[in-house]
């Protein structure tokens, strides 16, 4: 695989291990945009990220942050700091990381399929969502410029159990918001708090341009599961959505509009295309844009 | 793949495509949703959902109409879609239609032609009637092989082509049996043959054939490895 020279890509900070997935003095070899490297973990909070050459030999230092369960990394000069996303500093949250997922598509179908309401009812039946209640009502999409983030507000659906604490079904409340081309969270009604919001986010290493590994780290408002219960539930679904992700022809994602047919309910993938498009980003894009 | 596109080719066996089912088949490399609603003939089209490009062999089926089994989006058996169940009050616009391939049933044997505008007729094989299917199987290796192997394999008794055409041979078996094999081109190195039969009037008489056939793709794929 090569390296990507698309420097709109290179310029993101993305995921590429979970804190504590290395032993201290160890190291994990992996890849970021087509491009190996190796994560050493030096001492208990210190991560240090270099190149990899084809033969395998160190090179260049690559910057490095720690933040929410994961160690993030950047091939460029990251003009976008990573979000703030203050659910994960609230004393009484659990934070659940949720390991990592192999998905063999582009990164952006993993955001869409993250982003998207419609599906719930078919692919993640009676849990997420109810195929006899599968309208997806009007919600308002917006591009926050100053944080350059895009957000899907008033969002709402019926779910039979929404999450693992639920006991019944519910008309969920969700709140979507774009970080970046490679990170999406949602925020999501607490079932037995409902002035309060799960805060659950995707992370995306994009090993090459149809290959990506996802990093779900949760800050949960529940005192009730167990990590290992919490885990099971955000694993089940995700597998549900990777029979769907790695079925999706072609793989890159094209930005033409009349290339695939969008509806109301896909408002916020409309607004994540046009976003990418207007970034010119090539990485993962089937037209590859202008050169 | 320099393989002439306006071209019929066998995808599968008419009786083994089931009744509100939808199955991928691959032609030259194209992807293809091959189904059937609960009632009517085969329809093939391409594999690939025109809202979020998801394949619609993985679809299901109900009446007749295939439902993308990503939102449940409902297209008619000409294409068109019927209905997105997201937004039940919405007529979808026209523009949302499933690209469809042109698609026959004919001597047991469903065919389809990459060409969508313009195709050339199905070309005629001889009588249509007393075809009975036989089994379809995909073997390792290029279409001249196959066909060079088709042509010399023991069948049990003396054979000998009597039509040959761009994708589909037929066989005289002995005094009685008559055998036609279409030929699925999937890559470079990879063929399906759909196989019916005429003349095999008994069951035991067809699933001998098959197990021949087994033979066939076996003498085919040892020569392969030995190169």
């Amino acid at each position: 695989m090569v390296a990507t020279t698309d420097t709109v890509a290179r310029n993101e900070w993305v995921p590429c291990g979970w804190l504590g997935q290395i032993a201290i003095g160890t190291n994990l070899d992996t890849m970021i945009f087509g491009q190996p490297i190796r994560v050493a973990r030096i001492a208990q909070d210190d991560y240090h990220v270099v190149e990899l050459s084809d033969a395998g030999t160190e090179g260049r230092s690559l910057p490095v942050q720690t933040r929410y369960n994961c160690i993030f990394t950047t091939l460029g000069e990251p003009t976008r700091a990573l979000p703030e996303i203050s659910e994960f500093d609230e004393p009484d949250r659990r934070i659940v990381g949720c390991g990592s997922v192999g998905v063999s598509t582009c990164p952006y179908r993993l955001i869409e399929n993250f982003l998207d309401l419609a599906h719930l009812c078919f692919i993640h039946k009676d849990i997420l969502g109810d195929p006899e209640k599968s309208e997806v009502l009007a919600y308002k999409t917006e591009h926050r410029k100053e944080a350059d983030e895009i957000w899907a507000v008033d969002c709402s659906f019926y779910q039979p159990a929404a999450s693992k604490a639920s006991t019944s079904g519910q008309m969920t409340k969700y709140i979507y918001r774009v970080m970046s081309p490679f990170s999406v969270m949602l925020y999501k009604t607490v079932n037995s708090d409902p002035s309060r919001n799960d805060a659950i986010c995707v992370f995306i290493q994009p090993i090459g341009e149809t290959q990506c590994l996802a990093y779900m780290p949760m800050a949960l408002v529940d005192d009730v599961s167990t990590d290992g219960d919490i885990i099971e539930f955000q694993q089940s679904i995700f597998l549900q959505d990777r029979v769907i992700l790695e079925n999706q022809r072609p793989a890159l994602l094209p930005l033409d509009p009349t290339y695939e047919l969008p509806t109301r309910a896909d408002a916020s993938s409309i607004a994540y295309r046009r976003w990418l498009k207007a970034m010119n980003i090539q990485f993962g894009i089937l037209e590859k844009q202008a050169a | 793949m320099g393989i002439e596109h306006n071209q019929w080719r066998g995808i599968g066996l008419d009786r083994q495509v089931q009744p509100a089912s939808s199955n991928p088949v691959i032609v030259n490399g194209e992807m293809l949703a091959m189904w059937r609603g609960e009632n009517g003939p085969v329809r093939v089209w391409e594999d690939r959902c025109p809202h979020r490009g998801m394949r619609l062999s993985f679809g299901f089926v109900r009446g007749d109409s295939l439902r993308c089994i990503y939102h449940g989006w409902a297209y008619r058996t000409d294409g068109q879609c019927v209905e997105i169940p997201a937004h039940p009050d919405l007529t979808p616009p026209k523009t949302i239609c499933a690209a469809s391939y042109p698609a026959e049933t004919r001597y047991g044997i469903v065919w389809t032609n990459l060409e969508r505008a313009a195709p050339s007729p199905l070309p005629d094989l001889g009588p249509e009637d007393g075809w009975e299917p036989v089994r379809s199987l995909y073997v390792n290796g290029s279409a001249a092989q196959v066909e060079a192997a088709i042509e010399a394999f023991d069948f049990g008794a003396p054979s000998m082509v009597r039509l040959k055409h761009a994708n589909a041979i037929a066989l005289g078996i002995g005094v009685e049996l008559e055998l036609l094999i279409a030929l699925q081109p999937v890559a470079d190195n990879r063929i399906g043959l759909h196989v019916v039969a005429r003349g095999a009037s008994t069951p035991e008489t067809r699933a001998s054939l098959a197990r021949r056939l087994q033979r066939l793709r076996t003498e085919i794929e040892m020569a392969q490895e030995k190169k």
